[in-house]
This record gives C-alpha cells, sequence and structure tokens, in this order.
C-alpha cells in the first residue's frame, strides 16, 4: 500500500537500494538520523531524495557518499525530561524542562562542494501571508 | 567606482576574545552608494572571509537598551555571513520602526524620553515577529556565525565562543565617538541584562514581558553567573554614565520607568535621584542582593554627586566587567572599503 508518510525503516532503505541501483560497489553513510527511533517522512519528498541518490551515485568522479539530514531550523526548542528509574527499571519520576539548540547552518556542508544544486522549496514565513 | 566603508573588528583580535568579524556599517553610507540594506550587507559578506556578525546602524535613528536608556542611533538591520554567504532564510533581519504615539508611550513610559532628549527621530529595537522566521530568538545564522539579540550577543556556532556587544558600545563605535571598554562581562553585567522594560518588538523579546523592576532572567542567585565568564566590548563608563543621566534628568525612575540594572540604581544613588523600590519585585532583589545591591545597601546615605562629578567618578560608581582595559576605538576598529560593482 503507498502511503502519504513514509516509515523510517523504508526511507533508510529506500536511500541504501537507490545507492546501490546502478553502482552496486558505492559506499554510503548517512549521518543525522542516529537518536530517531520512529518517524513517517513525507512521501513525495522521500521519492524526490531517493531520486537524487540515484543521480549522485552515477554523477561523473563520485566515489562514494554521504547524506546528511539536519535541521532546516537553525533554532530549535527542545523538550528535555529528566527521568528518575527506581532499582527495578520502574519509572519513578520526570521533571520536563525545555532548552533552545542553535546550530550552524547547511553552509557549514557545503563549503567545499564544487557544484551546489538546492532544489529545496523556500519555506513559507506563515504570519507573512 | 563608489566604495562602501564599513567598520570591522576582526575575529580573535581584541586580545582574542572576538570568536567571529563583527562588522558595522552605517546607514547613510548604504543611503549614498545607492544600495539596499541586503546588498549592503552581502557586499560586506563578499569581502570579509570567515563568520561574521554585519550591523547596520542609523545615526539619525533612536532606541533603547534593554534596561530602557534611549541612544541616539539604532541597529537598522542585522545578518549573519559565512565565506561570502549569507543565508537566504535565516541570515538577514530588518528591525522594525516602531511609530510614534500616546498610547504607545503609555504602554512604554521609558519612551518618555524620546520627546525629551531626541525628538523627531525614528525608533528601531529588535524585528517584526511578522518578519522572522525563527521563531525563538531575535537572531541571524549562516554557517558558523550567528548574532543574536538584535545584533548585541554574537557566537561561532563550532568553537561555541561567544561575546557580549551592548548596545552602547556599538554606538560608540558608529559614531566615533568614545572610548571601550573591554573585559569579561562580570557578575554585574550579568545581572543588568536581564532587568529589563517591557517593549513592543524589543531588542531581546518581540512581545510585552518583563517590565521595569522585574528580571527577565528570574534566576535568583544564578543570574549572576549567567554572563560573567563571557568576554564583552562595551562603552567606556563615563560613555554609558552619560546616557543614563540623560535618562535620568528626563524623569526616568529606576525600577519604574527604567529598568532596575545594577548601573541605573548606582548612578540613581549617587546622584540622590528617585528610585522605585517598592516596584522592584522580589525575585528581581534576590538577584540584585546576589550582586551587593539590596535595599539597604541603596538606602545607605553617600555624598551626592552633580553630573560632572559621576562623569569623572565613572569607573567607580559604575558596577560591572571584570579586568577592564580601556582602548580608543581605533586601537579595536578597522575602518575598511569595499567595492560597490555595477
Amino acid at each position: 500500500m503507498r502511503l502519504m508518510h513514509t516509515k523510517l525503516p523504508d526511507f533508510i532503505r529506500r536511500i541504501r537500494e537507490a545507492s546501490v541501483k546502478n553502482t552496486p560497489d558505492m559506499k554510503l553513510e548517512i549521518k543525522g538520523m542516529e537518536n530517531v527511533q520512529s518517524a513517517k517522512l513525507q512521501s513525495l519528498r522521500t521519492g524526490r531524495i531517493v531520486n537524487a541518490v540515484e543521480e549522485m551515485a552515477v554523477s561523473e568522479g563520485v566515489d562514494h557518499m554521504e547524506i546528511l539530514i539536519r535541521p532546516r531550523m537553525p533554532e530549535t526548542m527542545h523538550t528535555v525530561i529528566i527521568k528518575g528509574y527506581d532499582k527495578d527499571g520502574k519509572a519513578k519520576k520526570a521533571i520536563v524542562e525545555t532548552v533552545d539548540m542553535l546550530v550552524p547552518t547547511e553552509e557549514l556542508d557545503l563549503f567545499d562542494c564544487e557544484e551546489v544544486i538546492d532544489r529545496r522549496p523556500k519555506m513559507t514565513v506563515y504570519s507573512k501571508i | 567606482m563608489a566604495q562602501l566603508k564599513y567598520k570591522l573588528l576582526p575575529e580573535n583580535s581584541a586580545g582574542g576574545i572576538l570568536p567571529l568579524n563583527v562588522a558595522i556599517v552605517d546607514y547613510a553610507d548604504i543611503q549614498q552608494c545607492g544600495l539596499t540594506m541586503p546588498q549592503a550587507c552581502q557586499i560586506v559578506a563578499d569581502n570579509v572571509d570567515g563568520p561574521t556578525a554585519i550591523n547596520i546602524m542609523d545615526l539619525t535613528a533612536v532606541t533603547t537598551t534593554s534596561d530602557g536608556i534611549m541612544v541616539p542611533s539604532a541597529i537598522r538591520a542585522m545578518a549573519a555571513s559565512d565565506r561570502g554567504k549569507i543565508h537566504p532564510e535565516f541570515g538577514y533581519i530588518p528591525m522594525a520602526e516602531i511609530e510614534h504615539s500616546e498610547a504607545l508611550i503609555q504602554k512604554e513610559p521609558h519612551l518618555r524620553q524620546w520627546d525629551i532628549n531626541y525628538p523627531g527621530r525614528r525608533l528601531f529595537r529588535g524585528p517584526d515577529v511578522a518578519d522572522k522566521p525563527v521563531p525563538v530568538h531575535n537572531v541571524v545564522i549562516t554557517g558558523r556565525a550567528c548574532n543574536n539579540n538584535s545584533g548585541t550577543e554574537m557566537m561561532h556556532l563550532v568553537t561555541m565562543g561567544e561575546i557580549l556587544m551592548p548596545y552602547i558600545g556599538q554606538h560608540v563605535i558608529a559614531s566615533g565617538e568614545g572610548k571601550l571598554l573591554t573585559g569579561m562581562s562580570g557578575e554585574h553585567l550579568s545581572v543588568g541584562i536581564g532587568m529589563t522594560t517591557a517593549e513592543k518588538f524589543g531588542r531581546v523579546f518581540s512581545t510585552y514581558r518583563y517590565r521595569a523592576g522585574d528580571t527577565a532572567h528570574g534566576s535568583g542567585a544564578q543570574a549572576k553567573t549567567l554572563k560573567r565568564d563571557i568576554p564583552c566590548i562595551v562603552a567606556s563608563k563615563a560613555t554609558h554614565a552619560g546616557f543614563v543621566i540623560a535618562a535620568l534628568k528626563a524623569g526616568m525612575v529606576p525600577g519604574r520607568d527604567i529598568g532596575c540594572s545594577p548601573v541605573n540604581l548606582a548612578i540613581a544613588r549617587a546622584m540622590h535621584l528617585p528610585i522605585d523600590y517598592d516596584n522592584i519585585t522580589p525575585r528581581a532583589w534576590l538577584e540584585l542582593e546576589s550582586v551587593g545591591f539590596s535595599r539597604e545597601y541603596l538606602e545607605t546615605p553617600v555624598p551626592k554627586l552633580t553630573e560632572a562629578e559621576v562623569l569623572e567618578h565613572a569607573d567607580e560608581i559604575l558596577p560591572g566587567v571584570d579586568n577592564p582595559q580601556l582602548h580608543t576605538i581605533d586601537e579595536l576598529v578597522q575602518t575598511c572599503w569595499a567595492e560597490v560593482k555595477a
């Protein structure tokens, strides 16, 4: 069944398959999803990413690949749960806090590239509509 | 061919305390070159390699410091650049113009200084929330460069170094009048930064949050440690005192109209001017007491000083900045010129 949103394991699998579809020896490293246990990802975007991975794999001079998944927003607000367990592993208590995190934008990963093709649609500031 | 002038504090300069480049461009020079503000920021980005915080300053405008002191200039826009790039979504933002009205001055009593000291000037502080793609801080980020709190707190997001450049010091750089202090921010400045006034589109907060007499930090004895060990570039204490005295002479009362920062309180105390002790919240008192500014200390009689005496002894009267070093502007700031391509 086709879903509007793709399951995380399918997202990873499809990227890996795309990298070796036409280039069986292609080495691929995915960075940035290490702590994501479960997620649904946009299916249309997943298809575009899969196509881009295939395209990159057959690009002239490409020997190996990285997929870097970074927050699009460079400042994000996070919930922090401080959780205590008893000796039997039963959760006793939680304190919930918040923290804002500022991270570099994608330029940091792009400075060393000879060519950058940016296919992202512009973000919409909804208050401007 | 036209040349755009900008002032540059290079990365690692000022005794190594600058974690990134800081560039200040005069709005009048941008107009003279026939440029828009984003174009001017891009020209600076093209000419300064590495992470850079860029502020455009208008010496014909007026702004407020976070503790409510009005100063005759304003940041009109801020940007962050890195290796010639300004992020198209997060790298640039203009500041909002705040229209003069009686209703506004009723809500923000510290703006009574506007008509008294700086009549007719256009007021700018922070950005319009509708312009903010980042919904949290008043911040711009490109690559490693981060320019935060409407251009007064800059960070390098890889080395994670940080510098505070409170507004009056930037006014000194842009105007070319006065001297600068470098050092560690220290406990009094750390507490004082939290003693804000409530403002629409303020430098730090976009909506009416923490009124004069309250604290935005709300962290008791910890507030003094928040910024204590962060390097800063500020105006000399005499220059800073001059602007605070102008506010006090306009009838501003610390704790009621302007923030109850240690600097505002210290000058009001020295000049025997009113302080609204009863309007200072218990949680603000906790922070003030942690740096020795208890009500008992503030009410202890001291000799009354004139304006001239406060300016002469500003280094002893105004608290803040550890291991301060006094510099001329030229010792810290380079004047640079960038080619404006047709």
